[in-house]
């Protein structure tokens, strides 16, 4: 039935689970069967640290697509080709350690051994970014809450992502692959570049302010044939209704200070500045009086602390605030201490 | 195409108090999956079932997790377990009394004390030898297979040689090998 030659494929697990089946039989009805396998094994063991390339990524996303509540902020460094000589975990304890991301390798995962690259999801949590680099030397920048999704067919043709939040893109050009970014409001392509998308799902558009070279942006075919030309220090925003509109000469920092970690507005809108501190802090903010909606602000934040943060908004809007766990709210001030 | 790596970046000012650590789950999946599968494996010889295996026991003590994780997702405990588990399928599949007797028998796996490590060095000198004198083409489809982990159709592909001849070279690699170091094979 089998011949001792067979054993190597059982020592190196390429059994199918009913030929291995098969084969245990085979080996407990010999003893001596049993010592050939015991030596294969151990010849094994001793030319190598792996008798295959096992890989883990795939079983992580396996057992994340599983339950989808396993640790969130987990940060998957994809297990590729490592080199011959001691696999050891331990770097991979190092990686997760400084791990803060979540990356789901969407649907198929539970497709035994499928060999098509899966899509790729990778997301941050509020507060936390996280820098990605893809095979073609372009990297990206995820500002926080954000999730960025690479298709199964990335880089085939083109190499388009979809993004929900806030990115900044820094692509190698390349005309025969265009870097394309997706968006529900509109697509921005890049024409050889680095430049910030900013779309969250919940408001209302999409805007993109380019800091090198320049992106075509453009509205999704439905909404109608808009498209815009950006340059260096471009703003274009397309909003709900798919209407283009382009500002130029933007002062980048306001737009792209959060890649370094503080975030800058000029003259914003209070909900916008509420929102991204909510995003950035973690928070849950609620204003008390609907005329704060229409304050306007200006202001700066680069501080560590959440409450820091707030109090400098409070100061700027002169109000105060008050704050459980994530819960805070803006509150008209009771009465004036100033003194004269 | 090579795959897209993602790292998390240092904290900025902005982003606040550190974050939780990763779950001492997260690290014992890290640092203890592969060691699990290669264990599991001996007994089940299909990849695939072990797999199955070990991935079914950390969805298990995701699932249960709770102030006791300290001492089950220590190394010894998770052998255990995984072994426990190869038990229970294999009884499932209802294979030989002989087998579950040898998987039985088989220790857990301890771990390398300074001795063995010192050892090992010894070992891997040798080995390295042993590896050294095989025949030429022999040698030559089991550093491919071993060291390169290409699948004997890549290995044909490769040398030019049938599917058939890969898999005569390994089978002989393996009993040169057997017999080169049979004083360390207990």
């Amino acid at each position: 039935m089998f011949t001792e030659s067979d054993l190597l494929r059982f020592v190196e697990g390429d059994c199918s689970p009913a030929e291995a089946a098969a084969m245990q039989a085979w080996i407990a009805a010999d003893p001596r069967r049993a010592a050939v396998l015991d030596e294969l094994q151990a010849v094994w063991r001793l030319t190598g640290d792996a008798t295959r390339r096992w890989d883990v990524a795939a079983a992580r996303g396996r057992v994340r697509d599983a339950r989808p509540g396993v640790a969130p902020r987990l940060h998957i460094v994809p297990d590729r080709a490592r080199p011959a000589g001691p696999f050891s975990a331990s770097p991979w304890l190092l990686r997760i350690a400084a791990a803060v991301i979540l990356s789901l390798a969407s649907a198929l995962l539970w497709t035994r051994r499928s060999h098509l690259p899966p899509s790729r999801e990778f997301a941050t949590s509020p507060g936390q970014r996280a820098e990605l680099s893809l095979p073609d030397g372009s990297r990206i920048l995820l500002s926080v809450a954000t999730r960025l999704r690479l298709p199964r067919d990335f880089g085939a043709r083109q190499r388009s992502v979809e993004l929900d939040g806030e990115a900044y893109f820094v692509v190698r050009h390349d005309p025969a692959h265009p870097f394309v970014v997706r968006t529900p409001y509109g697509t921005a392509e890049d024409l050889g570049t680095e430049f910030d998308v900013h779309a969250y799902g919940h408001e209302d558009g999409v805007q993109v302010v380019v800091a090198k070279g320049s992106v075509a942006l453009r509205a999704p075919s439905a909404a109608g044939t808009s498209r815009l030309n950006l340059h260096a220090r471009d703003r274009g925003v397309i909003d709900a209704r798919g209407r283009a509109t382009r500002t130029s000469g933007v002062r980048l920092d306001n737009f792209v200070a959060w890649t370094r970690g503080s975030l800058v507005f000029e003259d914003a809108p209070l909900p916008r500045v509420l929102a991204e501190l909510a995003r950035w802090y973690d928070l849950d903010v609620a204003t008390a009086d609907r005329s704060l909606d229409d304050e306007r602000v200006t202001i700066a934040f680069s501080s560590a602390s959440a409450d820091d943060a707030l109090s400098a908004l409070a100061r700027v809007l002169n109000v105060r605030f008050t704050r459980t766990g994530r819960a805070v709210r803006l509150l008209p001030v009771v009465h004036d201490r100033r003194r004269p | 195409m090579s795959e897209p790596s993602l790292r998390s970046l240092p904290s900025a000012p902005l982003l606040g108090a550190p974050r939780a650590r990763p779950s001492q789950w997260e690290a014992a999946f890290a640092a203890h999956y592969v060691a699990l599968c290669e264990y599991v494996l001996r007994f089940v010889g299909s990849a695939e079932t072990a797999e199955d295996i070990v991935q079914d026991l950390f969805l298990h003590l995701w699932d249960t997790r709770g102030p006791r994780d300290v001492l089950r997702l220590t190394r010894r405990y998770l052998h255990v377990a995984a072994r426990n588990r190869a038990l229970k399928y294999l009884r499932h599949r209802r294979v030989a009394d002989g087998w579950l007797e040898r998987v039985n028998r088989d220790p857990t796996p301890r771990l390398e004390t300074p001795e063995d490590v010192c050892l090992r060095r010894e070992l891997d000198a040798a080995v390295q030898r042993a590896i050294a004198e095989l025949p030429e083409r022999c040698r030559a489809t089991f550093l491919l297979r071993r060291r390169e982990g290409l699948s004997y159709e890549a290995i044909a592909a490769r040398r030019g040689v049938t599917l058939g001849t890969v898999k005569s070279q390994m089978w002989r690699a393996a009993v040169l090998l057997r017999s080169k170091l049979a004083a360390f094979i207990l």
